[in-house]
């Protein structure tokens, strides 16, 4: 069962502490979905989860500035 | 007047589409250094910072523009550019940054950007004038680094230049980590303006070079300086309320430019929405605008002003205001960020 966590509306840097936060709650193998509609979220979420290790099984725009991004935890 | 339009606007526009598409955000940079250890936008700075010098040196010397360094007001320096740092913060984005996030739509950053602005205003023209003035007399008789040294700008060009030269060497040579893209779904050219992703050191390159062709544009009409966005900010607002025509300059179209170009290629790229912040981000927002306001005219300058251009111009004025933009920047990140986090995990261990 996925997680997701919600943070449109939220403005830079927020989403992406949000989303460290999240993921320290989820186990190993599971996955957290975060919309998030921040443009500079575009470019940190990835980063952040690639340099984690997680890895991405959904990236996409969902709207005009909205976006959503599965991360599954490593 | 015409060319005054014509050719600010698309100055500001090219630099409005670049850091849009680029994602070049010079809070989010500083505040990453500290936060996440992450020093990657401070060194595209010093990429846009080392372009612009060679660029903008190559023109003195051929003739081309002018420049005089003038005199040092160290003490408004250092206050004003500490108070900008912690205003950045909260206002989600630097002075430039707030003028092309206004253009993607972000309510919060059009708060930002009026508080901003009539702060600017009311240090320039209004009754904290007084106050600015007597903080900028304290100075020191040079504002140019080689001047006061006496040797050639060309010598910290190049130590600038080998210093980029050597982050761009570490940088290449560190482990690739693959960042996950979204999936395409244009081409060609369109494909590479409105969703590809731009990597940091490539958009400085291009706002180094933006910032060189600042200078000629904007002094063939007669304003003598380049890239500057406080002083045409406060001039709109002044202009705005006295109707005075002399306040309109270069410096107004180049800002106005910022927010089409940040419009047209948000647009474009489907990244334009009318965002309303929640009211504790709104408050922050105006808070943070006023704050960037006071700090940059009391400054001299905002972190493009002093910390883009006259960085590049070899100025104390420039280095020491980015220094402490950057501390005021850590500052404001650690009771904005930093402590609530310590403060959440303390009372979860105690409750534990």
């Amino acid at each position: 069962m996925a997680k997701t966590l919600e943070t449109m509306g939220q403005v830079c840097p927020f989403p992406l502490i949000e989303a460290k936060k999240a993921i320290e709650d989820i186990h190993s193998g599971e996955e957290l979905i975060i919309n998030f509609d921040c443009t500079q979220a575009t470019e940190s979420i990835p980063r952040w989860a690639a340099e984690e290790g997680h890895s991405i099984t959904n990236y996409e725009a969902i709207g005009d500035a909205a976006w959503t991004i599965t991360v599954q935890k490593k | 007047m015409a060319q005054m339009i014509i050719t600010g606007l698309i100055c500001g526009a090219l630099l409005g589409f670049v850091m849009q598409r680029g994602r070049f955000c010079l809070t989010g940079g500083f505040r990453d250094m500290y936060i996440a250890k992450d020093n990657r936008m401070f060194y595209a700075l010093l990429i846009a910072i080392a372009v612009q010098s060679i660029g903008v040196y190559l023109l003195i010397q051929t003739g081309v523009i002018q420049f005089s360094a003038g005199a040092f007001p160290w003490v408004a320096v250092i206050i004003g550019s500490f108070i900008f740092g912690i205003g950045i913060v909260f206002a989600g984005g630097c002075a430039t940054g707030t003028w092309y996030r206004a253009g993607e739509g972000l309510i919060g950053s059009w708060i930002a950007l009026f508080g901003y602005m009539v702060m600017s205003a009311v240090m320039k023209s209004g009754f904290l004038f007084p106050v600015n003035q007597s903080l900028q007399a304290t100075t020191l008789p040079s504002n140019s680094i080689p001047e006061t040294l006496g040797v050639s700008v060309w010598i910290f060009i190049a130590i600038l230049v080998a210093v980029v030269i050597w982050i761009l060497i570490k940088e290449v040579n560190k482990p690739k980590v693959v960042i996950p893209s979204l999936k395409p779904k244009r081409t060609g050219l369109s494909y590479f303006l409105f969703e590809k992703r731009w990597h940091p050191f490539f958009t400085a390159v291009l706002i180094g070079a933006i910032a060189i062709l600042a200078w000629p544009l904007s002094q063939a009409t007669g304003r003598m300086a380049g890239l500057g966005i406080t002083t045409p900010s406060a001039n709109i607002i002044q202009y705005s309320v006295t109707g005075d025509v002399s306040y309109i300059n270069w410096g107004v179209f180049l800002v106005l430019g910022i927010f089409l170009g940040s419009f047209i290629a948000a647009k474009a790229s489907r990244e334009f929405r009318f965002r309303m912040p929640d009211t504790k981000t709104g408050i922050n927002s105006f808070i943070g605008g006023n704050l960037m306001g006071f700090g940059a005219s009391l400054a001299g300058g905002c972190s493009i002003g002093n910390g883009l251009v006259m960085t590049a111009m070899m100025t104390w004025q420039g280095w020491i205001s980015l220094l402490f933009i950057i501390l005021g920047t850590w500052t404001a990140s650690y009771f904005v960020f930093v402590r609530p986090q310590k403060i959440k995990a303390q009372s979860v261990s105690t409750t534990a």
